[in-house]
């Protein structure tokens, strides 16, 4: 088993091949080279990033990454009836994570939360290869660009043999069964499948001081404003990283356990979700 | 001076029957009352029956469009992938991202 870890997209990244030799510490250097580039595309931190660009313009024709991830946060925000929302970037920044997370929970949010306005226009013109934002309208692609850059370097991994690609808990793996932990209220429970991906979203990582106490980075569309619903984390799983991210966030956003579980139900999306108060439910299809 | 008050007591009265008459009549004494249920029930049975069809079939629909949109939902989101649980050590564990 070759491991390589290094760290990218603010957040640990560790990537597991099971060969061994030139070729595989060739191809684990790929899968990172292939994660750096899609970070320096679509960083909202970084000013010459192709995001950054957008959002400064208004309008841009990126290259493909930007407009397929562009294109998949657009699909997710209307499979998920707007809970799931790529506009929610100046929410974010007024909720004050408004650069890199180490700086931002270094410094704390000074100011009292304001909310800021949700579901903007965006229109990707897949035929011209252009993306347009409303005016006013910014993107955060955080919610799904590292669950898209994970399947990315898992494709090139995928190329030499069973892989596993871990970027800050968004994984996504092939080839074998690979068993994958699962955060609990009081422990660990151990996931096994063979092909596809986990994702978590929660509000027990990306906090910060604030005047009220502390505030965390789920905005919830509907508000403008970090979610205050009484789930603490939900972890999904599905066939891509990227879907993983949205359905974790989506689920999250529910409101409150009962529904999340309802929903990761209906929609058969198995589920491990964690409430404030200290409970773990397990749904869609998990026991 | 007497004659002028009588005439004053004289239209006095009479409008104070004018009075009671009207609210008399506005009254109408005359009519049974009934309950508000019976008087929106339409008094001939086939359209009593089409009320309670169009009824149903407003019902049938909305259920009909409810479980049109949750296959919808369900379809536009790729089947999981198989998973378990398991007692093995974990090769990376998830976390909040």
């Amino acid at each position: 088993m070759s491991r390589h870890a290094f760290r990218a997209m603010g957040t640990d990244v560790e990537l597991l091949l099971d060969a061994e030799g030139a070729e595989a510490q060739a191809a684990l250097r790929a899968a990172e080279a292939e994660l750096r580039r899609l970070e320096a595309l679509l960083s909202r931190f970084l000013p010459d990033s192709e995001l950054s660009r957008l959002n400064r313009l208004g309008e841009l024709a990126p290259g493909p990454d930007l407009l397929a991830v562009a294109e998949a946060a657009l699909a997710a925000r209307e499979l998920t009836a707007g809970r799931f929302d790529p506009t929610v970037h100046d929410a974010v920044v007024a909720a004050g994570y408004d650069r890199t997370f180490e700086l931002v929970a270094a410094r704390g949010a000074p100011t009292p939360a304001v909310a800021a306005r949700c579901g903007g226009g965006v229109e990707v013109d897949a035929a011209s290869g252009t993306i347009r934002l409303d005016p006013g309208v910014r993107l955060d692609l955080g919610g799904i660009a590292k669950g898209y850059a994970v399947d990315r370097a898992l494709r090139i991994l995928a190329q030499h043999a069973p892989a596993l690609v871990d970027a800050g808990g968004d994984i996504a793996l092939t080839g074998k069964p690979w068993p994958v932990g699962v955060e609990t209220a009081d422990g660990t429970i151990t996931l096994e499948l063979a092909e596809g991906a986990l994702a978590t979203s929660g509000r027990d990582r990306r906090r910060w001081r604030a005047p009220e106490g502390e505030r965390h980075h789920l905005i919830d569309p509907a508000t403008g404003l970090p979610s205050e619903g009484d789930l603490l984390r939900v972890t999904a799983v599905a066939g891509t990283a990227a879907e993983a991210e949205v359905l974790a966030k989506a689920l999250f956003l529910a409101g409150d356990a009962d529904r999340a579980a309802a929903e990761a139900d209906e929609l058969g999306v198995p589920a491990v979700l964690v409430t404030r108060a200290g409970h773990t439910a397990l749904a869609g299809g998990l026991a | 001076m007497t004659s002028h008050v009588a005439r004053l007591y004289a239209l006095a009265a009479s409008i104070l029957a004018l009075f009671l008459a009207w609210i008399g009549i506005d009254a109408a004494p005359w009519q049974t009352e009934q309950p508000p249920a019976a008087a929106a029930a339409p008094a001939d049975p086939a359209a009593a029956a089409l009320a309670a069809y169009e009824r149903r079939l407003r019902r049938d629909a909305r259920l009909v469009r409810r479980v049109l949109a949750q296959r919808e939902r369900q379809q536009s989101i790729p089947a999981p992938p198989a998973v378990r649980i398991v007692t093995a050590a974990p090769a990376a564990t998830t976390r909040s991202s």
